[in-house]
């Protein structure tokens, strides 16, 4: 069988994988991109937010290309319909941003990826792999062809069906609970009351989670929302279809895509390495539990895990010792404000559509400087006697 | 287990299978059916109902 050799394996060309593979490549490592689809990026499975701030630091320039909005407020609307306003020319929205399009975007990063170095190689599965004295031999599959890839590292950027990493021994598998089932419309036809604002339902609309309209055109948006399974007997399929046919915004609008996707909403994975093994992005729980976006951790992570791939393959020392300075990085940039994050989510969801009304109501009566997310839960601590017992020490 | 016509392949069932005994390609879904131990978890999951158990 044929065996193709390299220093850094990536599997999965999500933004966490083409980040890894573009700052591991930067870096000096030889590097194999695989994806499983014909088509990276497509279908998308996110609703396309991303935060200006997040980009910057990241040194990613938006492009016209795959910028198909940009955001100036937030809305966010109780179960009774009070609704919030926060628009950029009455506060500061430091994590204002753009509605990205997907399938663009994820290409754009491959690009990024190849032009650093890496070699790409769409359609090709990995099926499995064997620890080697140096390293891993990845079993794949590409058009009928069956293959081995040894590489010294390898990355499991392999999405929230993350296998890679439980093929190491690393535990990623998700709990249904920390499983958010997400599913989306995109939609045309849309009556937003400003298509330049981003919108969020919160309530029994979308038990677990939160229902979205994230404007990208004038009359066109993506439609979702997202549920845990384990609070709702019905289907996610079934709860959009109810919310888009009450929302106002949606009742006249027409759907011309479907996504679907898990997003798994239970903070960091606690240990990403092992020996010659590095997981990252929503393999990793890279995903804010409290609002489900993963983009820019994603790559942010996957500038960590491909710099110290890199630095390991210059050292020839591929230990998990050597290793954990990539999980270190990540739970000092990401993983101890998710911590904060899940526990903020797991008070919300304790809330009763009427306690949200309230919460929403008390909103409504306060002036806002400055809006962020972490803003947002020291307002709810200042409204609600209930949060500052539960959250109060942690913000 | 039966997967039916309007599976999406999204891969949320594979992520949550306590065994990893589930392999998601592009447009097709293989179930290792003989470590399979019946826990339902992937039925349960998924956003569009597509899995059921075979009677």
């Amino acid at each position: 069988m044929k065996l193709i050799e390299t220093d850094v394996l990536v599997i999965g060309a999500g933004p966490a994988g083409s980040s890894t593979a573009k700052h591991a490549a930067l870096n000096g490592a030889e590097v194999i991109l695989i994806d499983k689809k014909s088509e990276i990026g497509s279908p998308k499975r996110c609703a396309e937010g991303v935060s200006k701030e997040g980009l910057k630091k990241l040194g990613i320039e938006p492009n016209s290309r795959w910028v198909t909005k940009e955001l100036s407020g937030v809305r966010l609307i109780s179960p009774n319909g009070t609704d919030v306003w926060m628009k950029e020319d009455q506060v500061k929205l430091p994590e204002a941003g753009y509605i990205l399009e997907r399938k663009v975007f994820d290409k754009f990063m491959a690009m990024d990826a190849a032009r650093a170095g890496a070699t790409i190689m769409i359609k090709t599965l990995a099926r499995g792999m064997r620890k080697d004295y140096e390293g891993y031999i990845v079993s794949c599959e590409s058009m009928g062809e069956d293959f081995e890839i040894k590489a010294k590292i390898v990355v499991g950027a392999d999405g929230p069906e993350s296998r890679v990493g439980r093929w190491g021994g690393l535990k990623t598998a998700v709990k249904p609970k920390n499983m958010e089932s997400g599913i989306q419309f995109e939609m045309v036809g849309l009556e937003m009351e400003d298509p330049d604002v981003i919108e969020f339902y919160f309530g029994s609309v979308a038990p677990g989670g939160y229902a979205w309209i994230f404007p990208k055109g004038d009359d066109i948006a993506n439609v979702g929302l997202g549920i845990v399974s384990t609070v709702t007997d019905k289907s996610a399929y079934e709860h959009l279809v109810e919310f888009v046919k009450n929302c106002p915004a949606t009742q006249n609008a027409q759907p011309v895509e479907l996504n679907v996707g898990g997003d798994p909403v239970g903070g960091m994975t606690k240990n990403l390495v092992k020996d010659s093994l590095m997981i990252v992005g929503d393999a990793a729980g890279h995903v804010n539990p409290l609002t489900g976006g993963g983009i820019i951790t994603a790559l942010e992570a996957g500038m960590y895990a491909g710099e110290v791939a890199a630095a390991a393959v210059k050292e020839d020392n591929y230990t998990e010792k050597r290793l954990k300075e990539y999980q270190e990085i990540c739970k000092i940039e990401i993983g101890d404000s998710f911590d904060k994050y899940l526990k903020t989510k797991d008070y919300l969801l304790s809330l009763s559509d009427s306690d949200l009304d309230s919460i929403a109501a008390a909103f409504q009566d306060t002036e806002f400087e400055n809006i962020s997310t972490k803003e947002l839960i020291k307002l709810l601590i200042k409204v609600s006697p209930k949060a500052l017992l539960k959250l109060g020490k942690l913000f | 287990m039966i997967v039916k016509e309007y599976c999406m392949y999204c891969g949320e069932c594979a992520g949550v299978c306590p065994h990893c005994l589930i392999e998601v390609r592009e447009t097709s879904i293989d179930f290792n059916e003989e470590g399979c131990k019946d826990c339902g978890i992937c039925i349960q999951v998924c956003p569009v109902k597509a899995l059921a158990k075979e009677d």
